[in-house]
């Protein structure tokens, strides 16, 4: 995909467009032939107008920034993705995750470009935005444009795609027509075995109480939320993005400054609104954006492996080379890291790895703990996400108790044992595998939209 | 230019209290002539002003021109010493001296991935240096005495050659900045540097060019202040440095990058002019003045905070969230 984009070029291969062979050696190339990119890590100016971003980079645009013709052609484009309701002055930083997706898919259409490529652009989108980019989609598709749309999400597939191609590890596995691809032989696919191993077990028997929340608030977000969590047992919390149920997690993680209420780890209290007391405390917290709070991208995987526990591989404030060496190879084996890839930056490992560094730190505590995740398996592709389900439930069986928060309702059925559900910063309801309905979650995190 | 105003109000209003805070000043001393002071006011403009829009226009662009102070006194003397009958062509040389100094540092920047603070602080050293060597360490004297009363000589009451040159730099400047692509492009480059470049923005291009303009007007400024004293000193004017980074600081331009205008800065300079003026007419004195000065520079940054926009971002949302709860239990 950055390949095709311009960004990268390959070593080997070629590519055409219309039968006709190119070779793109910068973005500005790619633009030039017709294609758009749309990456994951949106490529908006903030400090920008939305007219000014829609303009920004074109290969041919007028020397003058904005003249009447550019504010029609942005206009028109704005309406197409269903954003006429917003002035072409306003400044992207005021503007919400969802309205910059659709910003971006926008610009593709002021570019006139024939071949858009989405990467997995709704991975941090609620349904109702989802649907929003959806039907951008379904307008450039009438329109005669290709689109490429990469997605993790089986259901996007069927609801959107015509054509699915199945990649596994840098290798084309399947191109088929998408209605002559069962769900059950796409997964298997994309899994490289059998669907049944992606989740494991449930537990069957929780053990002590381990985290007690009572009436945790923060202003504006949370409000008055009670729960238990219990060893050996994974809790989910769920809802709509905005509903509160990341912020819940970030706040017991001590990340909520103006948090309030009474946290009780293992029967002790804990201070909220401080991470250095949480993690004092046992409080392991593996975060929803893993580029900017998760792991450091300029450093080797060992060092990001052992990131939260170097003192464990250091003698008077000293680090030992050669225990963080060895430290570090266990702790790769038990998630599944490639131990010969730990001295490469984690800047050049694939998301699901970068995960695995992540969740590895939480691995082979002394001390049995909280461990915090949100959206733990975003931009993680199928065959990590399958070791990373073993792995939290491998840290389950060694007594600790995981507190996840995530908007993939699929992931959440398979892989928890109780789930809370969250409706604009309040509980709606609570179950208990095996007891937990698709139907019911689904209804209870979107209530009042439904009641409106 | 609406919307390109309408950014700069904070400057602008701290312009105008700063001015009237002056006027009371002149008023209560009684004795002073206006047209003398805003001449005065108006020759430090154009000494700070240029310098701090070069180096402004690298602060939006999230890069740091430290080597400002020492272009500027370097390009005064290369002037001096191609100073012949046409005094144009050794303004140009020394000019010239400034965006060479500034395509070399854009260069080491953009080419090479360092750090523009890294850089121009080199820059600062080697330039500085360079000046002592091509004077032979010895104060110069620029011999075109015409050009000299010419460059002092009051226009219109209050303007001369060098203010009005300065004023028309922000002017063009401003014009450049608000009505062409290349504003855009610069406040991309600052504002997200990765997503420009994805974008199709050339970022390299435009740090390059944003240091040789910082180099060039630099030099300007540099230049015609030699002119106007009629001599050049290898020591340099490296204490610039401080008045033009307020300047640009108090005109609203971002540490951070991405925000700022040439419109700010010349208030931000404007303020910082006025301000230095008014104390001068109270008689205060210089250790005074600095403390004024700093108190001043706090409080802007203490307005920009990050924190407290967030502060006023979560009491609105309390309140927006108080009148949800209400509809919910009315439905």
């Amino acid at each position: 995909m950055k390949i095709l984009s311009g960004v990268i070029r390959p070593s080997e291969g070629t590519i055409a467009i219309d039968g006709k062979l190119v070779a793109f050696r910068s973005p500005i190339e790619a633009q030039r032939a017709g294609l758009a990119l749309v990456a994951q890590e949106l490529s908006l100016a903030p400090d920008l107008s939305i007219h000014d971003n829609l303009w920004l980079g074109h290969a041919s645009a007028p020397m003058r920034r904005q003249t009447g013709v550019t504010a029609q052609k942005a206009r028109s484009a704005l309406v197409s993705v269903g954003l006429d309701h917003l002035d072409l002055g306003t400044k992207v930083r005021t503007l919400g995750i969802a309205e910059r997706q659709l910003l971006e898919i926008a610009r593709g259409l002021v570019r006139n470009a024939s071949l858009l490529i989405l990467d997995e652009p709704t991975a941090t989108l609620s349904d109702n935005e989802i649907s929003r980019v959806f039907g951008a989609v379904r307008t450039l598709k009438a329109r005669g444009c290709s689109v490429i749309f990469i997605t993790h999400r089986m259901g996007e597939v069927y609801q959107l795609c015509d054509t699915v191609t199945v990649l596994r590890n840098g290798r084309v596995i399947a191109t088929e027509p998408v209605a002559a691809m069962p769900r059950e032989t796409l997964l298997e696919l994309m899994l490289g075995r059998k669907l049944t191993d992606i989740y494991p077990r449930h537990s069957t028997q929780p053990g002590d109480q381990i985290l007690t929340v009572r009436g945790l608030t923060v202003p504006g977000v949370v409000h008055d939320i009670s729960l238990e969590a219990h060893a050996g047992q994974i809790l989910g919390v769920v809802g709509q993005i905005g509903s509160g149920a990341i912020e819940t997690v970030r706040a017991l993680a001590g990340l909520a400054h103006a948090a309030t209420g009474e946290v009780w780890i293992g029967g002790v209290p804990l201070r909220l609104g401080s991470a250095p007391a949480a993690a004092a405390s046992g409080v392991r917290f593996v975060s929803e954006d893993r580029g900017e709070e998760g792991i450091f991208l300029d450093q080797p995987a060992s060092i990001n492996l052992l990131a939260t526990r170097l003192a464990e591989v250091a003698s008077r404030g000293f680090l030992r080379p050669a225990s963080l060496r060895k430290t570090a190879a266990a702790l790769a084996a038990q998630v599944g890291f490639d131990t010969r890839r730990l001295d490469t930056p984690a800047s050049t490992l694939s998301g699901g790895n970068q995960q695995k560094l992540a969740v590895g730190r939480c691995a082979n505590r002394d001390m049995a703990g909280v461990i915090l995740m949100n959206e733990p398996t975003r931009g993680v592709d199928m065959g990590a996400r399958a070791e990373i389900y073993q792995m939290l439930r491998r840290f389950c069986d060694e007594g600790n108790a995981i507190v996840l928060a995530s908007t993939d309702i699929e992931e959440v059925i398979g892989l928890v044992d109780r789930v809370v559900t969250l409706y604009r910063g309040r509980i709606v309801g609570t179950h208990q595998h095996p007891g937990i309905v698709e139907t019911t979650v689904l209804a209870e995190i979107t209530r009042a939209e439904a009641a409106l | 230019m609406r919307s390109a105003l309408q950014d700069d109000t904070g400057p602008i209003g701290i312009f105008l209290v700063v001015a009237v805070a002056l006027v009371a000043a002149l008023i209560v001393r009684g004795n002073l002539s206006f047209d003398l002071i805003l001449f005065s006011l108006l020759q430090y403009f154009a000494t700070i002003g240029p310098v701090a829009l070069g180096l402004g226009l690298t602060m939006i662009a999230r890069e740091f021109d430290l080597s400002v102070g020492s272009t500027m006194g370097f390009a005064g003397c290369v002037a001096v010493l191609t100073s012949g009958d046409n005094a144009l062509i050794s303004a140009s040389c020394g000019i010239g001296a400034g965006l060479v100094v500034g395509l070399f540092q854009g260069l080491a920047i953009a080419g090479l991935g360092l750090s523009s603070i890294a850089v121009s602080l080199g820059g600062l050293m080697t330039v500085a240096g360079l000046s002592y060597v091509v004077t032979h360490n010895e104060t110069i004297s620029f011999a075109n005495q015409a050009v000299t009363i010419q460059m002092n000589a009051p226009l219109l009451a209050i303007f001369s050659v060098r203010s009005l040159l300065a004023i028309a730099c922000f002017v063009i400047a401003a014009v450049v900045f608000v009505r062409t692509r290349i504003g855009a492009n610069l406040i991309a480059t600052g504002s997200d540097r990765t997503a420009a470049t994805t974008s199709g923005v050339k970022t390299g291009r435009v740090v390059v060019c944003v240091f040789m303009l910082s180099g060039a007007l630099a030099a300007l400024s540099g230049v015609l202040l030699t002119f106007g004293l009629s001599v050049a000193s290898p020591a340099g004017l490296t204490d610039i440095l401080v008045p033009a980074i307020s300047a640009a600081i108090i005109g609203g331009v971002s540490l951070s990058g991405g925000r700022g205008s040439p419109v700010g800065i010349a208030f931000g300079t404007l303020t910082l002019c006025a301000l230095s003026a008014g104390l001068n007419a109270l008689g205060l004195s210089p250790v005074v003045q600095q403390i004024v000065m700093a108190g001043v520079l706090f409080a802007v940054a203490i307005a920009a905070a990050p924190r407290l926009y967030r502060f006023h971002h979560w009491q609105a949302l309390r309140v927006r969230n108080g009148n949800l709860q209400k509809t919910d239990e009315w439905i």
